[in-house]
């Protein structure tokens, strides 16, 4: 039983560095760099080592606590990031990815939310996996997107509109299909697509958000970028806020809360 | 001209807060709309009734402001903030009303935007536009299955047991009423983890003269628009004597399935086209 958290922390500091330097090569030079993006790899495939080591050793995917999807997030995000960087040559994006993924390895180094081994029989299905880590993913993807509209808020002549734009497609397909795969689920397990369960009733509002966001021709960029923000802050309460709500009572989703 | 188009989104806008707002008051007054009412075949003739006049409106009236209006990225937007708000008032509540007319009034806008949306913008110079087709269409026929579905949906909790074969089933009000078929239990595998929880249980009945397995996320389709679910089980004795299945009876499954699936591949070919593939329609356009 070796490993596991008890490495987590060794684990996350290493991650951090590799992808803070990776981070401050992109940002000092002005063509896409190769270390960059090699440090940031290397960054990443650690994290996927550690996820690879938790899920044998736990004997199911690690997706079921706070703690182990916010292992995910982080993970999704430095490859959001690296995949940004990659395909717009945005410079500060690596930065931004990095500095929001540290605060969740942190976080989990500071509480690491270890949960017993048993996985109920509900999320046995072969729906769990994709519809989690899809939504992960565009977790990820949007979380990127709105630090780029916080620098284009705070710095209007940044101008992050062509990889904004590209966060949002890819964020909002992601979300879409992380929804939809879980409305087939439901109908799977309960005989309902839809049940406005709490966290379902978030998701719709953070989606239709990110549906105003890419429906809203005609904007100021200033607009655009605060009702981006907006979004990010419902997917927050959609994501992890929702648990601490009263309805929260009513909800299916809440595993993490026995 | 601006200024102009302000003034009738205005008016438009306020047109629509004032109809959410008797709806509101309706709720208060009369409480939440009697969807029972609504089932087949009076579902499906005011389906038909509703998606005729959409067309209609919009082959007859298509350049009258209030059409216009509707098929503006402003109606557009509302229409997703009415989806957010009722987001809202369901993941904000602890125990939401989900018939209420403001909540049926929102969806039934969304529905009817997304329709004229549709009838504009299928195809623009270049062709058919498939991918707006998948996303929007599917969008339409997943909210046209659940909502003009709901009335003819029915739950129906069965108390499956070893010793003698049963057709009584309760609604979830509390009513009872009779299958065409009957259940029995024949039986039940149990194992657990360590610390005592349940790591998996199976129900061995036998539906309508067949013997299937039943198990959570697997349940089994009696017909096209019926399925069987096990929902609980005897915990009083290691060897459960009974176990809680639900028959649901959806029989417009098919539709919201169909577009879900289209959602899904359009969401698929967002993700691999990128923002290029939405361009702006250009057929009969004159919003903003």
């Amino acid at each position: 039983m070796a490993g596991g958290w008890t490495i987590f922390p060794f684990v996350a500091v290493g991650v951090m560095a590799l992808s803070v330097v990776g981070a401050v090569v992109a940002w000092c030079m002005h063509q896409r760099s190769r270390m960059a993006v090699i440090a940031s790899l290397a960054a990443i495939l650690l994290l996927v080592g550690f996820v690879v080591h938790l899920w044998l050793l736990l004997e199911r995917p690690p997706l079921r606590t706070m703690g182990e999807t916010r292992l995910w997030y982080s993970l999704f995000l430095l490859v959001a990031g690296l995949f940004t960087y990659q395909r717009w040559h945005y410079r500060p994006i690596l930065s931004f990815s990095t500095l929001l993924s540290s605060v969740f390895l942190i976080i989990n180094v500071l509480r690491p939310e270890i949960h017993d081994q048993t996985l109920m029989p509900a999320l046995q299905s072969m729906w769990f996996v994709p519809h989690v880590s899809v939504y992960m993913f565009s977790y990820g993807l949007l979380g990127c997107a709105a630090l780029l509209a916080f620098y284009g808020l705070v710095r209007p002549k940044s101008r992050p509109d062509e990889a904004l734009q590209s966060l949002l497609t890819g964020g909002l397909s992601l979300f879409t299909i992380g929804m939809l795969s879980g409305a087939l689920w439901a109908k799977e397990a309960w005989g309902l697509y839809w049940s406005w369960d709490p966290k379902e009733a978030w998701a719709a509002a953070t989606w239709g958000l990110y549906l105003v966001v890419i429906h809203g021709r005609g904007w100021s960029r200033r607009m655009r970028y605060v009702v981006v923000l907006l979004a990010f802050v419902a997917l927050q309460m959609c994501w992890y806020g929702v648990n601490y709500l009263p309805s929260a009572q009513r909800s299916v989703h809440t595993y993490n809360q026995q | 001209m601006v200024q102009q188009g302000d003034k009738k989104g205005f008016w438009a806008g306020a047109g629509v807060l004032l109809g959410l707002g008797l709806l509101f008051l309706l709720q208060g007054v009369a409480g939440s709309l009697p969807i029972e009412l609504f089932r087949f075949p009076l579902n499906l003739i005011l389906l038909l009734i509703w998606v005729w006049s959409l067309v209609a409106l919009y082959r007859r009236c298509h350049e009258s402001k209030g059409v216009q209006w509707l098929l503006s990225m402003r109606a557009t937007r509302l229409s997703l903030l009415f989806l957010v708000v009722i987001g809202l008032f369901f993941g904000l509540q602890t125990e939401p009303a989900a018939t209420s007319w403001p909540v049926v009034g929102m969806l039934l806008f969304v529905q009817s935007v997304l329709g004229l949306v549709i009838l504009r913008g299928w195809r623009n110079e270049q062709g058919v536009r498939y991918a707006f087709l998948l996303n929007h269409v599917g969008l339409w026929l997943a909210l046209v299955g659940a909502f003009w579905g709901a009335p003819d949906r029915e739950e129906l909790r069965v108390a499956v047991e070893r010793e003698v074969a049963t057709r009584e089933a309760y609604r979830p009000d509390g009513s009872r009423t009779l299958l065409a078929y009957e259940m029995q239990l024949r039986d039940f595998h149990l194992e657990s983890y360590a610390d005592g929880s349940p790591s998996s249980f199976e129900a061995e009945v036998e539906v309508a003269g067949k013997e299937v397995s039943l198990r959570v996320n697997h349940p089994y389709q009696l017909n096209f628009g019926e399925a069987v679910y096990l929902i609980s089980y005897d915990r009083s004795a290691s060897s459960p004597r009974y176990c809680i299945v639900e028959v649901v009876r959806e029989p417009w499954r098919g539709v919201t399935l169909v577009g879900i699936g289209m959602m899904i591949l359009g969401a698929l070919s967002s993700f691999l086209v990128g923002h290029r593939g939405a361009e702006k329609p250009t057929l009969k356009t004159k919003n903003e």
